[in-house]
Formats: structure tokens, sequence, C-alpha cells
């Protein structure tokens, strides 16, 4: 490690003897604190509840408690029949809907035996990746937040306006969209310039407003300081407690579903994979996991970009929209990478107009076992910055 | 004013906003004209101006339309022009809680303490489908509250799912409206608080 | 590498644990006895040729309904009625619970599902949290919402409920609950006023009174 910080060394401690058993000075016998964080709380983005431990300012043990916001998805998935369930996905990832939907409704063609038409995967992949911006725009900012920068919340929020006001225009709802079905999209592209309007906008993201971010907070020194060399996840580590998406590459390891486990029409695009360099510190740390966000945005750019230049002419559904969606019996896992990372779906049907079970593998629900670890041994200030790193949205949790 | 060519005469259209409320009037002309330095007014009427003017919500987000609450606050919509930006960590400094999205049972009892933490007066807007009746989890959620007024009393319901951060900002301006309404003590009514007694709120 | 090849390697490696391989199946599987599943495991992620380093996804089932190939029409789970009242019902359960494990290899970019069932009076498994860490949670969360035992866990709270909840909602029979802790969960009729109309004290204003009906 270039340098070594206070902090890897107060991590080092709790290796051997735990730090609240020795006597630091003759006589005074320190006592573990207990403290509760959350479920309301400005910095655990949403109803996240953390159990700590703390000697002093350092985390001597990490607890999160989870279930604040347990809505009983998967139960209600056998309940309502297939085509109702999509309005349930949007409400997982609240800030990356489209990537929800699109995983939902990839698995379940796959288990149909659905052909897609081109034009809807161009549209799917061209929404999604506008969804993954605005979700990585909100990281962003919350992130910022957290840090203690206030200001470019109010940059972010202003691009992902344009984000929903573009999505409102082509699927009708501002936030939430339910806008994928079995077999296609709901609609297509609207012909009042949108597809000029995205075009002009993914420019303007790549080339103006990037750069002012980085101006603003990527390469502010205070930022630095505060995430450089913070919460360090080593690969090893990454893999091992499924961590995904950008927090999986913030570690270095060269892993992305759309180039290495294909779906939809990603394969026809030209992009790079972004993985952590550890430029400002480790390799894994928790700026290295923002770089990784920001340098994202910049390759969905790209991805729309091609999506929407290539936009093939044809049919945008390939089922009418009335059609009773019936899924023959049989089971399969599909995943797909979502804003946070590889978010799955293992659907059972047994034939019939309902799912038979419908297991939600989420990406922010394995991200976030990992404080567990890295937690230990950082301040308390630290920790926030690594949970506001992990980029973790609560629906997505506890579903 | 776009059914009428002109305005009739004597009519002030920039002041068409406030001829509901005296107090701003009143003030405004002692601004403009200077000739007066006093106004007449009654103390309810002053205090709900106050009130009204500077209602600080509960940073207390629960889930989708917390983001659109955020939205509110940021950059396009700005919920500061309403005097309702400053938005406190702490219960202590609240007037608002915005019940932004699901109820589950064991948030409840969070939702309950926290109420109870802050002082009165307070007011509560329940926001989005979930927090009014359960939303898209009426029928099969187990986890979820159907409403949140079984537990706390709410003032205004902001429907939507997610509701816009115009529909946010409306409902705000209808609790301006019902604030600058009230007359006397603002205590809670006894029918509200006797029917919370029956929620414990710890386990 | 192949799905077949996989299977008949750990076929050779479990002996009579390896119960049967479903080839014909849109996403093949294999199924092993419960007692051996991390031995399995083990076996999956340690071997050169396999290197499953990565458990994607682990999932509680109930196979309430459905035989042992799947076949069969499931019944309509309870819910609660438009009122808002829990639904009931005198059915019990039946059959088996299971578990399946979807895994993926990043340097060998293949992907693999075990499955494995467990009788529903006595579903208990042994853990796997000790091949991947991730697997902690996700068995919690299949201890919580379908009740399966997970054996030698260093952990084993409820992940997502209270610690107090009765039940475990994913499976099949499971009752909707009309209150937890004093919280209600039952709904009310969207007719029906939540508020008693007449009680309203001095302070309540005029224009405050909630509407009646």
């Amino acid at each position: 490690m270039a340098n070594e910080s206070t902090r890897v060394n107060a991590a080092g401690l709790f290796s051997g003897r735990g730090w609240h058993d020795q006597d630091h000075v003759p006589g005074i016998k320190s006592e573990l604190l207990e403290l509760n964080m959350g479920p309301q709380h400005p910095a655990t983005h949403g109803v996240l509840r953390l159990l700590l431990q703390t000697d002093g300012e350092i985390v001597y043990k990490v607890t999160p408690v989870l279930g604040y916001l347990h809505r009983c998805a998967e139960k209600i998935a056998e309940g309502v029949n297939y085509k109702q369930w999509v309005v349930y996905t949007d409400r997982f990832d609240y800030l990356a809907p489209m990537c929800c939907n699109h995983a939902y409704v990839t698995a379940v063609e796959k288990l149909m035996g659905q052909e897609v038409p081109e034009r809807a995967e161009h549209i799917r992949v061209a929404v999604s990746e506008l969804s993954r911006i605005a979700s990585h725009l909100i990281a962003l900012a919350t992130f910022g937040l957290d840090m203690g920068a206030w200001t470019p919340l109010l940059y972010c929020f202003r691009e992902r306006e344009e984000i929903l006001n573009l999505l409102e225009r082509i699927s009708g709802g501002r936030m939430l969209y339910n806008y994928m079905i079995p077999g296609g999209v709901r609609y297509d592209v609207p012909n009042d310039n949108w597809v000029a309007d995205v075009l002009d906008f993914v420019d303007l993201m790549e080339h103006n407003k990037l750069p002012e971010y980085n101006t603003l907070l990527t390469y502010n020194k205070i930022f630095i300081e505060r995430t450089a060399d913070v919460g360090i996840i080593d690969a090893a580590t990454a893999v091992d407690y499924g961590c995904t998406g950008p927090v999986l590459r913030g570690s270095g390891v060269d892993f992305d579903c759309r180039r290495d486990d294909p779906y939809s029409v990603y394969h026809k695009f030209d992009w790079q994979v972004q993985v952590g360099r550890g430029e400002m510190g480790a390799v894994g740390d928790c700026w290295d996991r923002y770089i990784v966000r920001a340098r994202e945005i910049e390759q969905s750019c790209r991805i729309i970009r091609q999506a929407l230049q290539q936009l093939p002419e044809g049919s945008y559904q390939a089922l009418a929209l009335k059609a009773i969606v019936k899924v023959p019996a049989g089971a399969a896992y599909t995943r797909v990478e979502s804003a946070k990372g590889e978010l799955g779906h293992y659907i059972i049907s047994d034939g019939g107009q309902t799912a038979f079970r419908n297991k939600v593998r989420s990406p922010s629900f394995c991200n976030l076992q990992v404080v567990e670890k890295v937690g230990v041994g950082q301040m308390v200030s630290d920790l926030v910055a690594l949970v506001g790193s992990l980029d973790i949205v609560l629906g997505e949790i506890d579903r | 004013m776009s059914t009428h060519a002109t305005p009739p005469e004597g009519y002030d259209v920039s002041r068409e906003h406030m001829l509901d409320f005296k107090v701003e009037e009143q003030l405004l002309q002692v601004v403009e004209t200077d000739a007066k330095n006093f106004i007449l007014t009654t103390v309810d009427e002053v205090f709900n101006w106050a009130r009204l003017s500077s209602v600080w919500p509960v940073t207390f987000g629960l889930a989708c339309c917390a983001i659109e609450m955020m939205a509110t606050s940021a950059t396009r919509y700005d919920i500061d022009r309403f005097g309702a930006g400053a938005f406190r960590a702490t219960p202590r400094q609240a007037d608002l809680m915005i019940v932004s999205g699901t109820v589950t049972a064991k948030m409840a009892t969070r939702l309950k303490l926290i109420y109870d933490q802050m002082p009165e007066p307070k007011w509560v807007i329940a926001m989005g489908s979930c927090a009014i009746g359960g939303g898209p989890y009426f029928k099969y959620g187990y986890h979820v509250v159907k409403g949140v007024d079984f537990i706390v009393p709410v003032d205004v319901y902001v429907p939507g799912c997610p509701p816009r951060p115009e529909v946010l900002l409306d409902g705000l301006m209808r609790l301006q409206d019902k604030i600058r309404g009230r007359k006397g003590r603002f205590i809670t009514p006894k029918w509200v608080t006797d029917y919370a007694k029956l929620i414990p709120y710890r386990k | 590498m192949e799905q077949n090849a996989i299977y008949e390697l750990l076929a050779g490696a479990l002996g009579d644990g390896a119960l049967g391989y479903n080839e014909h199946a849109l996403e093949p599987w294999a199924d092993v006895a419960p007692a051996k599943v991390v031995e399995a495991c083990r076996f999956l992620r340690d071997d050169p040729r396999l290197g499953f380093n990565q458990l994607m996804c682990l999932s509680a089932l109930d196979w309430d309904g459905l035989d042992e190939a799947g076949k069969g029409k499931s019944t309509a789970i309870l819910g609660y009625t438009d009122d808002g009242q829990p639904e009931t019902s005198d059915r019990v359960g039946t059959g088996d619970l299971g578990v399946a494990y979807h895994l993926y290899s990043h340097a060998l970019r293949h992907k693999f599902t075990l499955r494995l069932r467990v009788a529903r009076d006595v579903a208990a498994v042994p853990t796997v949290s000790g091949v991947w860490t991730t697997a902690a949670w996700h068995e919690r969360e299949a201890w919580d919402l379908m009740g399966i035992t997970f054996t030698g866990h260093a952990d084993l709270r409820r992940m997502l409920l209270d610690d107090a909840w009765v039940g475990h909602p994913l499976r099949k029979d499971y009752v909707m609950p009309d209150n937890w802790n004093g919280v209600p969960l039952q709904g009310q009729a969207y007719s029906a006023n939540p508020f008693p109309v007449e009680t309203g004290g001095p302070d309540q204003p005029a224009g405050d009174k909630p509407a009646e009906g």
C-alpha cells in the first residue's frame, strides 16, 4: 500500500485480540459503546438500520438490520399475473426502474421462448441505459451529500430531471414506468423528435456535464481525502460476498453481465467495461467505486447513441398489448446488469397465469453484506462513506 | 386571467394570490406606502402566518416517494420557495412529517416514535398511495400497514404512485391553507390522541 | 464446460449423494442429497476444472401442489379480502420444501444449478455459508420467509421480518396476520372512516373535522 493511513493501522488492531480487551492507559478500561444508526437517518439511504459497536470513534462491529421496507413482493408474485407484476419490479430499484423491468421481462421471455423484435430490444437498451445514468447521478449526488458536499446534488438532480422528462415522453410515467411487457415494450418511440432529443442529451451529458462533475467533486481534494484508501474491498472479498456491479468492478474485477453474459442486444455495441485501478489509493476503495460509476455514465452515453442511431424499423411488440401471458411449466434463472449490479430472477412456472415462485436476487442485498467485514476498524464517519459508496437502495434489499 | 383581455378597474393582478390573506397585504402596504407603521391583526392570524411560512419537514424518506420528495426539494421544483425547504434530521426541530412511501409493520413503531418526538404544533402529509391506503400492496402485503392514518393522524393526503413534485407542492399549499384557517391554541384534538393511544410505539 | 460434463464430474465426486440430473429442462439442474450439499458445493468451488467462485442466488422453494417432476397445479395463495380482512382456510400445506443454488464461474464463464428437497416438517439443510460467505444472508432470508433451518449457520436470525414474527410468509398455506405487536395490518373498506366523527374536541376547528361516510 502506497500511503498507509491511520485508519488502516486501526483496522490491523482487530486482527488478533479485541481492542476493547486491552488496557491502553494503565488503570483505565475502555468499553464498547452500542450505537444505533437508523432507520431514520440522513446518511443511510433510506430505512437501513445499522447497529454499531464502537470503541471510541472506531467501529468494532457492524450489524445491519433490514426489513423496514419489506413489501412482500415475492409473495405478491404468486398472486398476480405475469404482466401485473411488472408494476412491482418498478418499485424494487426505484432509481433505475427500467433496468428492473428489463430483468423481469427477460426472465419471462426466456421461459416462454418468446422472440422479441429487434426494435423493441434497441428501445429497451436505450431506456435502460438512460435509467442507469439517472441512478448513477443519484449515487454521485448522495455520495457527495454524505461527504458534506451539497452542491453536486443540485447539479445531478438538474440532469436527472432531463432524463425523467425524456422517459416520461416515451412511457407516460415520470419516475416509475411499467414500460416493458413480455414480448416488447408498451409504446413505440414517440414521433415528436424523441430520438434526436435523447442524442442531444447524451452529447451534452458526455461532453459538458461530466467534466463539470469532475471539477466539482471527483478531483476535489477534500473529497479525495474522505474517500481514497477508505473502505477497501479487495477482489477476493468482493467475489466471496457476492458483490456485483460497480462494487465488484471497483475492486478491480473485470466483469460485467452486459459483456460477459450477454443478453438483449448489448453484443452489437462498442463500449468498455470500467474497473477500479486504485488511482487515488488502494484498489477497491470508496473513490474507485465512485469513479467506476462516473465513468459508466460515459459508457452508457455511448451505448445509447449506438442503440438509437442503429434503431431498426419494424414492430415494437411481438404480442398484442392485451394478450394474456401464458408461460409453460418450467424454471429459469436470468440475470441482467442493473444499475446496482446483477439483478436476477428465478421464476418457476406451473403453466398457469401466475408464477409458482419468483425469487429475486437483488444486487444491493448482496452488496450490503460486505459492510459486516469491511466496516470493522473504520471510523464511524468512514462507515458513512463506505455505505454511501455501495450505493444501496432499500426497496431492492428488502423487496 | 386568460379570459379577460384587460383586468377590471382597480384590480391588482400581481396581488391576486394574496387576496385571501390580510396580514401579507397589510405588510405590503406598509412597505410600499411607508405611510402606516402599524397593522391591525389578530394574534391567531399573525402566528398562523409565521407558522405556515416556515413549515420545516423532518428528513423521513421511506421508499420510492422519498426520491420524489428529494426532487421536490432539489433544483427544478425547489420547495424552499414555500418555506418548507429546511429538512431537519431530527424530529425535535421539525413541524411536518411527509410520510413518503410504504409504511411496514416494522417501520410503523419507529414512525410513531418519531411523530411523538416532534413538538406541537405538527402536521402530517401522507404522500403516495402506499401511505394513504396500502396502495399496490393491499392484497398480499402481510407486512404493510394499509394506510398511515392507522398510526398517526394525517392532515393532507397526496395521491399518486409516486406523486409528481407539483402535486406534493400542491399538498403543501393545501396544508398552508389549513394552518391559515386554524383558530385557538395548537393542541392535538382529544379524539386524535385517544385514537393514537390504541397503538403502542415500542416493543 | 457443458452442463452434462459438469454433472458427470459432480456425480463422480459425490457418489450416491447425486440423486439425478434433469437434462431436458430449459435450464438443466442436478438434484443432490441434503446431507451432501456442502461436499458438493466445496467440490464445485475448488475443482480447477469447475471453479464456481460465485454463488449467484440461493432460493428457498415451497413445492406445495406440485409433484416431484414439477407437474400439477398450485392452489391460490391467501391474501386479504377487499374489506382488508385476512382470508382464512383450513388447508394445511403438503409437499416438500426445497433450496436451489445457482452457481457461476468468473474464470471459466459457465453456470450450474443445484437443487435439493427436504421434508416440510423437518426442513433442515446444512449451511453453505462456509463455502461462499454470501450464502449467509441468503440463508437467513430463506429461514425467515420459508422456514428452512440451516444447520451450522453462525447467526440464523430472521432477516427481514421482526424476531417476534409468527410464521413463514412465503409458504403456500400462510395466513395473513391481522396485526403485529399492536400495529394493525388489516385494511379497511374504502367507504369506512378510520377516525370517529362524534368526539371532536373543543380545539378542533369546524373545517378540520373528517368527512362522514
